[in-house]
């Protein structure tokens, strides 16, 4: 999968501003940095996530994926599932020195998840954005939307 | 008076603002700012924030706010929050944040800016060439290091040769958070951050040399050793991915754990459990462990910047004067005693990029700074003003001051503004020397990108938070 694509989720409301178009928005927050996510299923849900997550570091459409890394995560409900996903790519990546850049979910249900990643070594790559310490619970949503379509949104600590 | 977002906050003081309870809220909100920085607060959601973390089980006096306060996740940052442990009193790791025992070290030297200038393209090689930093670049001390440092904190790196023995009287702990439990610290953990220990990291994380642009109270200042014109070197980073993963598995298992004890709180990230349970002192143990890799990290930090310095001039370590100021946390949750309605009880103080003040004559200081207050230490953004302030005898906010200037600007609109190397040009040409892990991230961190640490300090001097000491101007930059 590539950046791009399908519009800009609407609603990205209140006090946020809208700064990016693709199928993943960057939301501005004055100290941290938020995405807001949407697509047509809960898996390309789950696999934009990490697509926004990880462009907010580097500059994916210009890596390849030399590794592959399957990830599996499980929790109690879908919201703290996209947590513990996106947790889980940041150790991975920071713990193995690699960048993911590719995201297949291989098994979806709402308490677990199953995703096989592609990565290029951390340094074929060139910081674009500062690093993100962490995924936070604060202002997290998943949501089905009443098209069937699936939207979310996510505070990273940077 | 109506400032946005239908949160009504009355005026107490000068630079006093009250947010009244309604619906959960235990205690009332306590905001200290001026209006402008009030104003500036109220644009997002910081002021929501503070009236949140107001329903934490346990909290006493109020849920408050350090000048720089600005919008978090959970807690805002500059948040105070203290909990009676006695009366079932809770810990959240959100109300110490994802980096945890951020901090700041401030080193003294015996260099002018004439000396500094003689010598300026070497020591910023030096530094450029030993202080790792940007994510995965390595570290400077050993990982093998890293068990003993979860323990012992500055003390485990101090042993292995790093740094002075009496670096650790001037260090907030002495640089060992008691009570750590190395076993709560995970696989996870270790294998993510084990291999930094001694590393910047970067965003907002730096190593700058300053000069002593002002002095604003002669007698703090000489106990602090610092003189109008000295160059000093101060060091601004934490527990790096050790500390990130850690607060990570805690906030997941404390999750789960919060409805066990029958907490329910307005936001997912205030997760919290009482102080006195099985988590809440597991999680006071990982965090006591993290928190001695940040202390032992900026411990070996400071070893390779006199290093550096000494390289540069040709001499050893010993003779460049670089003694240690202090060394103070800004995010960090501590068990300290306070007197709340006229009584003496055991808190659980939350300080979420609040600095701890301690006030002259607090038993916890060293006998030399005693007489005059802890310092602490306030940076400001790159190529404006950082500053040394001492504690008060008389601190509104459990022994608290602000951490920093505070965010005014998102990234991304900064990164709109000018690009890196427009930012740096602009550093260069007011003589400040700029070597970036990134030149590209340097845009996030434009010194228009923060509030004026100049406005945060003198609220912080005017509510008694803390007293001006030194003003501190930029000459170096070094930066993830």
């Amino acid at each position: 999968m590539t950046q791009g694509g399908s519009e800009a989720p609407g609603g990205a409301a209140g006090i946020y501003r809208e700064l990016m178009s693709g199928s993943f928005t960057v939301l501005a927050h004055t100290a941290d940095t938020a995405i807001e996510v949407s697509a047509d299923s809960l898996a390309e849900l789950f696999e934009w996530a990490a697509v926004g997550m990880f462009s907010l570091m580097y500059d994916l459409d210009s890596l390849a994926p030399a590794h592959q890394v399957d990830v599996v995560v499980a929790a109690s409900d879908v919201a703290e599932l996209l947590v513990d996903l996106l947790a889980e790519l940041l150790y991975v990546s920071e713990a193995n020195d690699l960048v993911p850049c590719t995201f297949h979910v291989e098994a979806l249900t709402p308490v677990e998840a199953r995703i096989r990643v592609g990565a290029t070594p951390m340094e074929a790559a060139a910081l674009e954005g500062p690093p993100i310490k962490a995924v936070t619970y604060h202002d997290l949503s998943v949501t089905e939307l009443p098209d069937g379509r699936w939207s979310a949104r996510v505070v990273f600590d940077v | 008076m109506p400032y946005g977002l239908g949160m009504e906050l009355k005026r107490t003081s000068d630079v006093t603002w009250e947010i009244l309870p309604t619906g959960g809220m235990r205690v009332p909100g306590r905001v200290f700012a001026s209006e402008p920085l009030l104003v500036k607060a109220r644009e997002d959601r910081a002021v929501q924030q503070v009236a949140n973390v107001a329903h934490l089980p346990g909290i006493v006096e109020a849920s408050m706010a350090m000048p720089d306060i600005h919008w978090g996740y959970g807690f805002p940052i500059g948040g105070v929050a203290a909990t009676d442990i006695a009366a079932g009193g809770v810990v959240s790791p959100g109300g110490v944040g994802f980096d945890i025992c951020c901090g700041v070290r401030l080193l003294a030297s015996s260099y002018t800016v004439e000396d500094f200038e003689a010598r300026r393209n070497e020591i910023m090689a030096e530094l450029d060439a030993r202080i790792p930093r940007g994510l995965g670049k390595g570290a400077i001390a050993s990982r093998g290091l890293v068990t003993d440092v979860l323990t012992k904190g500055a003390r485990a790196v101090l042993d292995a040769g790093y740094g002075w023995e009496d670096d650790l009287e001037r260090c907030e702990e002495r640089g060992t958070s008691p009570g750590a439990d190395p076993k709560a610290i995970s696989q996870k953990a270790l294998d993510r951050g084990g291999g930094q220990l001694g590393s910047l990291g970067a965003g907002n994380h730096f190593l700058e040399i300053q000069l002593v642009d002002r002095i604003e109270d002669a007698t703090a200042a000489e106990v602090f050793g610092l003189a109008t014109g000295m160059v000093v070197v101060m060091i601004h980073c934490g527990s790096r991915g050790l500390g990130h993963q850690t607060c990570t598995d805690q906030l997941r298992l404390m999750g789960a754990a919060m409805g066990r004890h029958g907490i329910s709180v307005p936001d997912r990230q205030l997760a919290c459990v009482p102080v006195r349970s099985a988590e809440g002192e597991e999680y006071l143990g990982a965090m006591a462990a993290a928190a001695n890799f940040a202390w032992a990290n900026r411990h070996v930090l400071a070893h390779e910047a006199r290093g550096a310095f000494a390289t540069a001039f040709g001499t050893k370590r010993e003779r460049t004067g670089m003694r240690l100021v202090f060394d103070v946390a800004h995010n960090l949750a501590k068990l300290e005693h306070h007197d709340v309605a006229g009584r003496r009880r055991e808190l659980c103080v939350h300080r979420k990029g609040a600095t701890r003040a301690f006030g002259p004559g607090h038993p916890d200081l060293p006998e030399d700074l005693r007489p005059v207050g802890q310092p602490v230490l306030i940076p400001g953004s790159m190529g404006t003003a950082s500053w040394v302030l001492a504690g008060t005898g008389a601190n509104p906010a459990f022994d608290s001051a602000a951490h920093g200037a505070g965010r005014l600007m998102s990234r991304k609109a900064a990164k709109r503004q000018e690009s890196g190397q427009e930012v740096r040009r602009g550093l260069e040409a007011e003589g400040i020397s700029v070597r970036p892990g990134s030149v590209k991230l340097l845009s996030e961190e434009a010194p228009y990108a923060y509030k004026d640490v100049d406005e945060v300090v003198d609220v912080c001097h005017r509510a008694g938070l803390a007293t001006k000491v030194a003003r501190l101007v930029p000459i170096g930059v070094v930066k993830g």
